[in-house]
């Protein structure tokens, strides 16, 4: 046991001399535009928590389902919906709040059809409880659930939990693909892996605010990405930019030589922002990196999620992106 | 929720809870910038005379970049020089320091930790279990943040403690994190799985785990079984240090500061939070509400006539932000700290010190 559940990473890496890692242009897969991405059959919206992945998610959802594809926006375990729920929002858009735990049912019927003895086997108390402490099966049941879901939509838009949650769910796949042999799960988790791999199948969008943390954060969302999806890179895309205009010259360019981190009124705090906005975002640009942007919706023009994925949903035709 | 109701009803400043508490737990959803003022707290201590320390879990760094450091350890770092060196005019009688346990490692070391034993070491290290278990299992995290922050405390090396709870969609999953860590111990359960006896006693439970292999295959079911007796084999340790755990949470000497951004949909969010927290009986010290801007527009420099478009949005913002105040002090949330939103990013104690600065401020308004 102990050899076949080695580190399968370091027998994989080949033999060759410890070079550096090649620069994310150079041999890696490119970045798409938005615009394909969009084309793709499931879209998985990731970021750090607080970027606008939810209201991002529900944009894209809303602009492709008026696009007149029939378009289903995933959210996952959100404690405020009931679960499992399904609702129909608009003219061919759904909303589903995926639950592990229905997921995990739902799939023992489909795999050991609904019979008494598959009745016995999910009302199990062992049962339930292993499905939710086995290590990674909450995470699989989930992706499982959102894969088996794509043969019924043309879209499936998933709003992704942030960073670290949102990478579990792709790495346990991956795992119970790679280090259990045998059985449906396993075949399974390994026919997911291959369909989030594939870039004519789904497309990985990562979100991120015009500010340093989220920005770098988003680098190494897309290392991580791009260990587990090595030739199906995510797409970039930067929310709540303020309009650019022009900034008095004595304000120097660069932030760190502002003497004092707090702005003084309503318009030094705006001069200072479209500075630093462009600071943060040389980031992004530095690794040579396009990307889509969202501009800040004012909360005095539209203060609900919806009302916002309105707006954004919007800026995504105007900006070419549907 | 008990006998100091009367005491708790009362909103206290930043510095009486530095006071009365040995340990501060901050929660809130991500990118509210908890990590900030969770540092800040641990400054603000320090000015205050306390030996202060801020801990951190947290792949991302973040506090060690807004220290203006490459990175911290999983020892303390003493930071009180580059404090002093920010605020030359100030006498600090305190320390201030900082650390970030490795959060990766943690839950394998804790487990063999417990043993002390070399067979359970080697069963682990051979298990892709417990590999998917430490590195994806939410509330590992969270967990292992607790028995962290307990060692530290233990120690007696710090009179003030900040925890800066790992960053998750919602508040709450760092509340319940050790009762789900915990479920994963029940006895009653692991026991079906790990006692071949007690698994022929029922002809249901053998058909249910007949039907488990036949799902997820052979080598599946070895593996769950060797991490259940793994499992098995700690429980009463893990028992003793749960209820530990919770009965530090409990005490007087720990209180909990939630931190949000000024949005009124925080407002739901909120109020659960609180609840949760009293059916934990923890305790509840206020609200912190992080990157206001209302203070731009309360400034005296000279009125500008200039405008800009992006003041409609600013405006926007401002307005969401009123209505903010309103929805989050409803109830009997108190609101014990508002703090600026910054032109810049923190890469510097001296920054940090902007916001440690605010708490003062804030109590004096």
């Amino acid at each position: 046991m102990g050899a076949l559940f080695g580190n399968r990473r370091s027998a994989q890496e080949p033999l060759s001399p410890v070079t550096k890692k090649p620069k994310p242009t150079s041999k890696i897969a490119a970045i798409p535009l938005l615009s394909e991405v969009l084309t793709r059959p499931v879209i998985f919206v990731s970021g750090k928590g607080g970027v606008g992945k939810s209201v991002v998610t529900q944009a894209i959802a809303l602009a492709l389902s008026r696009k007149g594809r029939r378009t289903l926006w995933v959210e996952l375990e959100d404690p405020l919906k009931p679960r499992g729920q399904l609702s129909k929002i608009a003219p061919k858009l759904w909303r589903l709040n995926c639950d592990a735990e229905m997921s995990f049912e739902e799939y023992a019927l489909l795999k050991i059809g609904d019979s008494p003895l598959a009745r016995m086997f999910i009302d199990n108390k062992l049962m339930r409880y292993l499905a939710k402490a086995a290590p990674g099966i909450h995470e699989l049941v989930l992706l499982g659930k959102i894969w088996h879901e794509s043969s019924r939509y043309e879209s499936v838009v998933v709003d992704m939990p942030s960073t670290g949650h949102g990478l579990a769910l792709f790495q346990s796949t991956k795992n119970y693909a790679t280090l259990f042999r045998g059985g449906p799960i396993h075949e399974d988790a390994e026919e997911m892996i291959l369909t989030f791999a594939d870039s004519g199948k789904t497309g990985h969008v990562i979100v991120a605010l015009p500010e340093e943390m989220p920005l770098r954060e988003s680098l190494d969302l897309d290392q991580f990405l791009m260990e587990i999806f090595p030739k199906n890179r995510a797409t970039f895309v930067v929310n709540r930019t303020f309009p650019k205009t022009g900034v008095p010259a004595n304000i120097p360019a660069d932030p760190t030589n502002w003497p004092s981190p707090l702005a003084e009124n309503p318009l030094d705090y705006l001069n200072r922002r479209v500075l630093l906005e462009e600071h943060n975002l040389r980031i992004w640009r530095d690794q040579e990196l396009s990307f889509a942007e969202f501009g800040y919706v004012s909360p005095a023009e539209a203060h609900t999620s919806a009302a916002i994925a309105e707006v954004l949903s919007e800026q995504l035709v105007t900006g070419g992106h549907l | 929720m008990n006998a100091n109701v009367d005491a708790d009803m009362k909103a206290n400043s930043i510095d009486e809870i530095l006071k009365r508490r040995r340990i501060i737990i901050t929660c809130g959803t991500g990118g509210v910038g908890k990590t900030t003022v969770s540092a800040a707290l641990a400054m603000r201590a320090a000015q205050l005379g306390k030996r202060a320390a801020v801990i951190t879990i947290d792949p991302a760094r973040r506090l060690a970049t807004s220290l203006g450091l490459t990175e911290l350890s999983e020892t303390p770092v003493d930071l009180t020089r580059n404090l002093r060196e920010a605020m030359p005019s100030h006498k600090i009688d305190g320390t201030f320091s900082a650390l970030m346990p490795n959060a990766k490692a943690n839950f394998d070391d804790f487990v063999k930790e417990l043993s002390a034993s070399k067979t359970i070491a080697e069963q682990i290290a051979r298990n892709p279990l417990f590999q998917i278990f430490t590195k994806e299992f939410s509330g590992t995290n969270e967990y292992m943040a607790l028995e962290r922050l307990q060692a530290l405390d233990l120690t007696g090396q710090f009179d003030c403690i900040i925890l800066d709870t790992p960053p998750s969609r919602n508040a709450l999953a760092f509340l319940n994190a050790p009762k789900l860590v915990a479920e994963l111990f029940e006895e009653r359960l692991i026991r079906w799985l790990v006692l071949p006896a007690n698994r022929l006693l029922s002809a249901g439970m053998r058909k249910a785990l007949g039907i488990l292999e036949k799902l997820t295959g052979a080598g599946f079911m070895t593996n769950l079984l060797d991490f259940a007796s793994t499992l098995f084999s700690v429980r009463v340790q893990f028992l003793a240090n749960f209820e530990k755990t919770t009965r530090l949470l409990q005490s007087e000497a720990v209180g909990f500061i939630m931190v949000t951004t000024p949005t009124p949909e925080a407002a739901p969010d909120v109020h659960h939070f609180v609840r949760t927290l009293q059916e934990h009986r923890f305790h509840f010290e206020g609200l912190t509400i992080n990157r206001t801007i209302g203070y731009l527009f309360k400034s005296t420099s000279k009125p500008n006539q200039a405008t800009s478009p992006g003041l409609p949005v600013l405006e926007g913002i401002r307005k969401r932000e009123e209505q903010a105040m309103r929805a989050l002090s409803s109830g009997n949330i108190r609101i014990c700290a508002m703090l600026p939103e910054l032109a810049r990013d923190i890469h510097s104690v001296e920054d940090l010190l902007y916001v440690a600065n605010a708490f003062e401020t804030h109590h004096a308004q």
